[in-house]
């Protein structure tokens, strides 16, 4: 299949896979600390996470990866030099899932925030007034809905990172860009190989998309839906 | 910037770091073990095969001097516009990667003897009269992979020319087929072998004799170590002269090619 290159294109996907996930989790995770300090009253979490988010809304993804990958380990290297520790490598994989990780970070911080602030003010108050905790209006009220309005904004994001991925390829990751870019330079077919790269992103994010629209009628329950 | 937020951006990258080092692994010392940056799209020295594998002349002899050292070999694929930055970031001990031996790199590597040495050729149509004076090429857009030997080269000879640099040979290749530019400027065997020969490449030639400017084009292919690894230098030189004699090199060359690559 693919003149050959069929397997070495799949084994490229499911690292693509790991690549997304992995930064998914990484991205959900600063996302969620990334809302709670934006929406605090306190300004020491305020200002880092205003700054985080404005300074990597604003660099482009593959300089990020580059300054991560090269100048991080120049960096490292000078640490390193400086207190005995040695070589220490920042691997592809590692510098890879963290860069994408720490940028649609600051994406899922402006989605989970936008959703808290969708929750009507009076849910919260209500929520008190009935003599719960800050941290039980949290997990049983704000949490629950905030969920159902992040959703669309979640899954836009997630198909957008899973493309980003393709930027791993730069630093020599072998993930699906890179090995159909590879295939296409040692074949000469490079449309066949780009074009069959194509289509498996677009099988990823079309199953995405699937998996998606169950969750919201998961997390929908019990509101009702707009009919036309 | 305030006190505060200097700390808090410290302590970000900080934090970083360590998490990047989490993953991370130490290497070990007297080269038992030697890291090595290989291209990987510049057949037929350096290519992917269906496997995935990395395969060509500069893996089998990456692999051979590794060999020779009783040394694990750990090859790296890298593209070619970082490779030396990587070599310096310490991504990888050194570069089997067709590198030219040159003045100008050698500011900031230090390169072992030449492996090989084969003159460039100017590739283009069929019928191209063979006139490779800078006035034949005005306005005409010739094809290089860039910072490269064959760049310099294009770049301070072919002045009026429209140059089109790209960062793989492979993609030079593909855009001389589709006739986006007129000719390209790379090496003998690369075009041979890697263009000239395959089906794509049919209907075009090198124009002109083969180009051998030892100025710009250095004293072959050698490979390129960080400047204090001397003694790794040594003891590359060691192992290129080893595969030289006990007929080593000779097998792998013949594998690839039915001439004499290693040159006066």
């Amino acid at each position: 299949m693919l003149l050959g290159y069929g397997a070495s294109l799949l084994e490229g996907a499911a690292l693509t896979l790991v690549v997304a996930m992995a930064s998914l989790a990484i991205a959900l995770a600063l996302g969620l600390l990334g809302a709670i300090a934006k929406l605090s009253r306190l300004r020491l979490l305020r200002w880092p996470a205003e700054a985080y988010t404005t300074l990597i809304r604003a660099v482009p993804d593959l300089v990020m990866m580059l300054t991560v990958f090269y100048g991080g380990q120049l960096l490292v290297n000078q640490l390193g030099d400086h207190f005995g520790w040695g070589f220490i490598d920042i691997d592809p994989f590692i510098a890879g899932v963290l860069t994408i990780g720490f940028i649609f970070g600051a994406y899922f911080t402006e989605v989970f925030r936008g959703a808290v602030l969708a929750v009507p003010p009076g849910q919260r108050e209500a929520a008190l007034a009935f003599g719960m905790t800050s941290r039980q209006v949290l997990t049983r009220v704000v949490g629950p809905q905030m969920l159902r309005h992040a959703l669309p904004g979640l899954s836009n994001n997630w198909l957008v990172m899973i493309k980003s991925t393709a930027i791993v390829s730069v630093i020599g990751l072998s993930d699906l860009m890179n090995r159909a870019s590879q295939a296409a330079g040692a074949t000469r077919e490079p449309f066949l190989f780009y074009l069959a790269a194509g289509g498996i992103y677009l099988a990823f994010t079309s199953l995405s998309e699937l998996g998606f629209a169950w969750l919201q009628r998961r997390l929908g329950v019990g509101t009702r839906r707009v009919q036309m | 910037m305030s006190r505060r937020r200097q700390l808090v951006s410290l302590a970000a990258w900080a934090s970083l770091s360590l998490l990047a080092a989490a993953g991370a692994h130490a290497q070990s010392p007297g080269w038992s073990k030697i890291r090595v940056g290989v291209e990987g799209a510049y057949p037929p020295f350096s290519e992917v095969g269906t496997d995935g594998k990395l395969k060509g002349f500069d893996i089998d002899i990456a692999n051979a001097l590794c060999a020779h050292l009783k040394a694990e070999c750990v090859l790296v694929p890298q593209e070619w516009d970082g490779m030396i930055p990587a070599l310096q970031a310490r991504k990888f001990d050194a570069i089997v990667a067709s590198m030219a031996i040159t003045e100008e790199r050698k500011k900031a590597v230090n390169f072992t003897d030449k492996y090989y040495n084969t003159p460039a050729w100017l590739v283009g149509k069929v019928g191209t009269p063979p006139d490779q004076s800078a006035a034949a090429w005005k306005g005409k857009r010739i094809g290089v992979q860039r910072t490269t030997t064959h760049d310099r080269y294009v770049t301070q000879y072919f002045k009026g020319s429209e140059i089109v640099r790209y960062a793989k040979q492979d993609e030079v290749f593909l855009d001389l087929a589709a006739g986006r530019i007129d000719a390209m400027l790379c090496d003998s065997i690369a075009a041979d072998q890697g263009f000239i020969k395959k089906p794509m490449g049919k209907g075009f030639a090198p124009i002109g004799p083969a180009i051998d400017d030892p100025a710009i084009f250095g004293t072959g292919s050698g490979i390129a170590v960080r400047k204090a690894d001397t003694d790794l230098q040594k003891k590359l030189n060691e192992a290129i002269a080893g595969i030289r004699a006990n007929g080593a090199y000779k097998k792998i060359q013949d594998k690839y090619f039915d001439f004499d690559v290693y040159g006066k």
